[in-house]
């Protein structure tokens, strides 16, 4: 509702101006996927291939009305965030913006959350070099998007550009589950999305120069469902020394608070390498406590003219509470129950949606043009105790997986 | 005699390196004041809006024009690449668009003196007489 009040606002504003520049842009990614494993990673890739996992085309116009007052909408198609079958279009960025002074940047709408170091242009994989941005730390917070407000105040020491932003605002968003033997509602293996209501506001902190970026940033989500939320699984005794970790007898409750820190940074040191590293933790005190977890890269690259060769290595880990109870519901396998009650446990395990996995990626990419790229990397990514990135297969679970994947993409902007 | 040759020959190749380096000149509409690098440098990077407290309309010519390249080069300190990435992540971000293009130097000129506010470069040698000229390089 309030993203078409501002886009009509959008487009109202024109009217009433005198000296209208306009710029359109268009980016777009076709990116091939596949892994050496039968079953999903990250949604999408498997041994048969994909284009699904970042494959990406969408355009942007930017407004300007005067040198105060501009506008900007954003629009992308790419596969649904609510369906794994499906293609979706979205509204990416909507916002008017206003500068009353060089140092204030005020803007009002659908905008994107100054997370990570790349998270506000992830869609655009012509503005970075790695074929695919480390999940292990971009796949932390509970929204990217927003729609309400942002401040942002600029100031300079020396060549160096600080910025201070501030927002708030609140966005509909899904989160993804994959039961291995059953879902939520169903008998049957599959995955289902949680619709949510993400309230977030935050204070970021980013400091740039010619070559060096540095970012800190706190930010807190309120996440909220209709009809609550359970924020525990309790064991359930059913006889002596035989039980059930129990959904149904969780707390509900109204509300999720989740507080995540972010601190990152991307310089360039001797020899024209250039190091980036970012780190983020979430805290989520609800039956998916596994979400609680941190996440964190090392990257080393280096540009020889037209090639950007990098590795990376990156690791994501959840609480060590939450993994030792994903642990003991994923164990409470007893013959004297009947199967339904032991693929309830197993639904209640994939329910807590633990990460415990590392990425080591080698890639590079290969500049044709100044608006195109082409991109080509192999990672292999290893987990410990669960990873829920990985659709696990019935009968069996994601712990100390090995996965190979390879994949090439073509980039360009216009 | 041969030494004479030669500093003849190394004189020469200096003053022919000289002449291909032109000197740049950046002008303004005629109510700007002379500014200063730094306050260039973020006026072709979006980082300010304005001068002398007035809107400011920065002007680029167009990618691979040599005066643009020179003028990425010695006021900017960067290169195409460099300055179009630049450009490329911050409109990506929601923080602007680049400046606008002009295809040469005579339509900067004209931009200049009918736009309150714009702002260009140009060659030394092309600027014609009576410009408001805000810095000099």
């Amino acid at each position: 509702m309030l993203a078409k009040f501002l886009l009509t606002l959008i487009l109202a504003l024109p009217l009433s101006s005198h000296a209208l520049d306009l710029n359109w842009a268009g980016f777009g990614t076709a990116g091939y996927t596949i892994s050496d494993q039968a079953y999903k990673y990250q949604r999408f890739i498997d041994d048969q291939g994909t284009f699904k996992r970042d494959s990406v085309i969408g355009a942007q116009v930017d407004l300007k009305f005067n040198q105060q007052w501009g506008a900007a909408v954003q629009a992308k198609l790419a596969p649904s965030d609510h369906s794994d079958s499906q293609w979706q279009g979205f509204l990416s960025w909507a916002f008017v913006s206003w500068r009353p002074t060089d140092d204030l940047l005020v803007r009002v709408g659908k905008l994107r959350v100054p997370l990570m170091l790349n998270t506000e242009n992830q869609d655009v994989g012509a503005t970075y070099d790695w074929a695919r941005l480390p999940v292990e730390v971009y796949s932390i917070a509970p929204t990217t998007d927003y729609v309400g407000l942002s401040i942002s105040k600029s100031w300079f020491v020396q060549e160096i550009e600080w910025n201070l932003d501030a927002y708030t605002g609140q966005a509909t968003n899904y989160t993804r589950y994959y039961g291995r033997e059953i879902r939520d509602g169903l008998s049957t293996p599959g995955s289902w999305f949680e619709k949510l209501d993400v309230r977030s506001s935050g204070l970021v902190l980013t400091a740039r120069g010619l070559d060096n970026m540095f970012r800190v940033g706190v930010h807190e989500a309120t996440i909220s469902q209709p009809g609550g939320t359970i924020s525990d699984i309790p064991y359930r005794p059913l006889a002596p020394g035989v039980g059930i970790y129990d959904l149904a007898s969780g707390r509900n409750v109204a509300q999720l608070v989740a507080p995540f820190q972010i601190i990152g940074a991307s310089v360039l040191i001797p020899g024209d390498i250039r190091l980036t590293s970012e780190y983020a933790h979430i805290k989520i005190t609800s039956a998916s406590r596994g979400m609680t977890r941190w996440g964190a890269y090392l990257a080393v690259s280096r540009q020889f003219g037209a090639w950007n060769p990098y590795v990376y290595y990156a690791r994501t880990k959840s609480s060590a509470a939450s993994l030792d109870l994903y642990r003991a519901i994923n164990g409470n396998s007893n013959p004297m129950l009947p199967p339904a009650l032991n693929n309830y446990q197993k639904l209640g395990a994939d329910i807590v949606s633990p990460y415990d996995q590392s990425t080591s990626a080698l890639g590079t990419s290969y500049r044709l043009a100044a608006h195109s790229l082409i991109k080509a990397e192999w990672s292999q990514t290893r987990t410990g105790i669960a990873s829920s990135l990985i659709d696990a297969p019935s009968g069996g679970d994601s712990a100390n997986q090995r996965i190979n994947v390879f994949s090439l993409s073509y980039h360009f902007t216009f | 005699m041969r030494k004479l040759i030669i500093w003849l020959f190394l004189i020469g190749i200096c003053s022919a390196t000289l002449q291909a380096e032109e000197a740049l000149v950046v002008i303004g509409h005629s109510a700007l004041q002379k500014t200063d690098l730094a306050t260039l440098q973020r006026l072709y990077t979006g980082r300010v809006v304005s001068l002398d407290q007035q809107p400011a309309t920065p002007l680029n010519l167009p990618p691979g024009h040599p005066v643009r390249e020179q003028f990425l080069a010695s006021i900017l300190g960067q290169s195409e690449e460099q300055y179009s990435g630049y450009w490329l992540v911050r409109r990506y971000v929601g923080k602007g668009t680049p400046p606008q293009e002009l295809p040469s130097p005579e339509e900067i000129i004209r931009s200049i003196s009918s736009t309150p506010g714009a702002v260009g470069y140009l060659p030394l040698s092309k600027v014609p007489a009576g410009s408001n000229i805000i810095f000099k390089r």
